[in-house]
């Protein structure tokens, strides 16, 4: 705890709420308003993203700092936006679409296979 | 040469750093796991999620981000009092925003909507009614084991100790010395409504077992009759959820002698398609959220308890405080969307 130098920015913090505040109830409204599930999705996780910029740049005054942002929070960015790439493939595409018991149809597969591996077993044993 | 920020402002900001990968590995794991499972349940429903909860603990991190911040711009104008006031108000809405949490958590505990103890496929509802029937009447029969009312070498065997419960509630069983008339009166009654409770259960269990419908005899003799008159290729109709729900509702009818059991302990048989994982990825992200919001909590306790103390060797730790409680706000921005409107 010091009392060395703090930076004064001239910054409208009310307004900065308002916005949030706003962005909230656009957030619900696209909830409530009847449109197809994907853009619903893109439209609220965009307004997600207006709300955090808006909380970084302004609340915590990342838009006042100096460069050193950018290598301090480069490498968690890319990191969040990797992690999800990279699972994408396997487990974001198809990792419940063969074996899991939730899906419908994998009962029969998994009978298909038992009785598949039965007379597999049959005909070794003969 | 060097950052020219406080040290303690760095290493904030690093630790933020370590934050945002840590909340990033629950929220980057639950957008692909949710984009894996077809069919994750969305449905209020089904979720027992309350858009409106949500939407109000987000309006009230965003308050009490806009106090922290005009609290750090007090302190830089060497206002402690109001600092003070203002950082008051972030801990009483931080309070706020832990009983709406918990209001949500209990309508989740209150309806089961738990990791592991959700229902995934009809088989699954209908076998988990009837563990907790099975549950409900092995803690009903220790009782009488318990207060020394029936007496058994098998407590485990369940079957037995019906018959002993049944024998009970006809008055086929002595008093003990130890307990007085009213007292054996008591528990003589209560084996009526407990035999009844074991029968409607054994019934289902016999009918889950053979996986045959309510509607028809699943017990040996009664069963190999009904089956003995199926033509050929002709199969006994199959348990299902719905009757299963239906005669739970019988049960739960105010007139029944069990409603009060069944309803205190047996929930409604609702399968939830990826309800486990769900509940998995709602319980882990917002429990670490709230704890976090726990943590700042304590911080601003700390400032708090200077009292008229607070000067301005405080200002960068209530600016830190700050940063880490707009990063708290941060992660529920996301939060609310992904969980209670996507």
């Amino acid at each position: 705890m010091s009392d060395e130098h703090h930076d004064t920015h001239h910054v409208n913090y009310l307004t900065i709420f308002f916005v949030l505040c706003g962005c909230t109830a656009l957030s619900v409204a696209f909830d409530l308003v009847d449109m197809p599930k994907a853009v619903t999705m893109v439209l609220v996780l965009a307004v997600a993203c207006a709300k955090a910029m808006c909380v970084m740049m302004f609340f915590m005054h990342l838009k006042f700092e100096g460069n050193w942002k950018y290598v301090l929070l480069a490498p968690t960015t890319i990191l969040a936006i990797g992690l999800p790439i990279a699972l994408f493939p396997d487990i974001g595409s198809s990792y419940y679409i063969n074996m899991a018991p939730q899906v419908g149809e994998w009962a029969d597969e998994v009978a298909e296979y038992r009785d598949s591996r039965v007379e597999g077993e049959h005909t070794e044993g003969h | 040469m060097g950052i020219p920020i406080p040290n303690s402002k760095l290493g904030m900001w690093l630790f933020l750093g370590t934050e945002i990968m840590f909340f990033t590995a629950f929220i980057g794991s639950y957008i692909v796991l949710r984009l894996g499972s077809p069919g994750w349940p969305t449905d209020p429903e089904d979720t027992h999620i309350n858009v409106l909860f949500g939407g109000v603990n987000t309006f009230v991190l965003i308050v009490s981000s806009y106090l922290v911040v005009v609290a750090h711009e007090a302190m830089a104008k060497k206002d402690f009092k109001r600092a003070r006031t203002y950082l008051t108000g972030t801990l009483l809405l931080a309070v706020l925003f832990l009983g709406i949490k918990a209001a949500e958590y209990k309508g989740k505990i209150d309806h089961d909507i738990l990791p592991g103890h959700i229902a995934e496929t009809s088989t699954q509802a209908i076998s988990k009614v009837d563990r907790e029937f099975e549950a409900v009447v092995r803690q009903r029969f220790a009782v009488y084991i318990d207060e020394g009312v029936i007496e058994t070498e098998q407590p485990d065997d369940i079957v037995t100790l019906s018959l002993d419960v049944t024998a009970l509630g006809e008055g086929d069983v002595e008093r003990p010395d130890s307990m007085t008339a009213d007292e054996f009166a008591v528990f003589q009654e209560s084996a009526k409504v407990d035999t009844d409770l074991y029968r409607e259960w054994i019934n289902l269990r016999q009918h889950v077992i053979a996986n045959v419908s309510l509607s028809e005899p699943a017990l040996a003799a009664g069963y190999l009759e009904s089956r003995a008159q199926l033509s050929e290729g002709e199969a006994m109709p199959e348990l299902t959820i719905d009757e299963v729900q239906e005669w739970l509702n019988g049960l739960r009818a105010e007139e029944h002698q069990l409603s009060a059991l069944v309803n205190a302990n047996i929930f409604d048989p609702h399968p939830i398609v990826f309800g486990n994982i769900f509940a998995s990825c709602y319980f882990i992200m917002t429990g670490f959220h709230a704890i976090h919001v726990i943590v700042g909590m304590i911080l601003f306790i700390v400032v708090l308890k200077q009292g008229s103390a607070l000067d301005e060797k405080w200002t960068d730790f209530v600016e830190n405080s700050g940063l880490y409680w707009h990063f708290v706000d941060l992660v529920w921005i996301f939060l609310f969307p992904m969980l209670y409107i996507i």
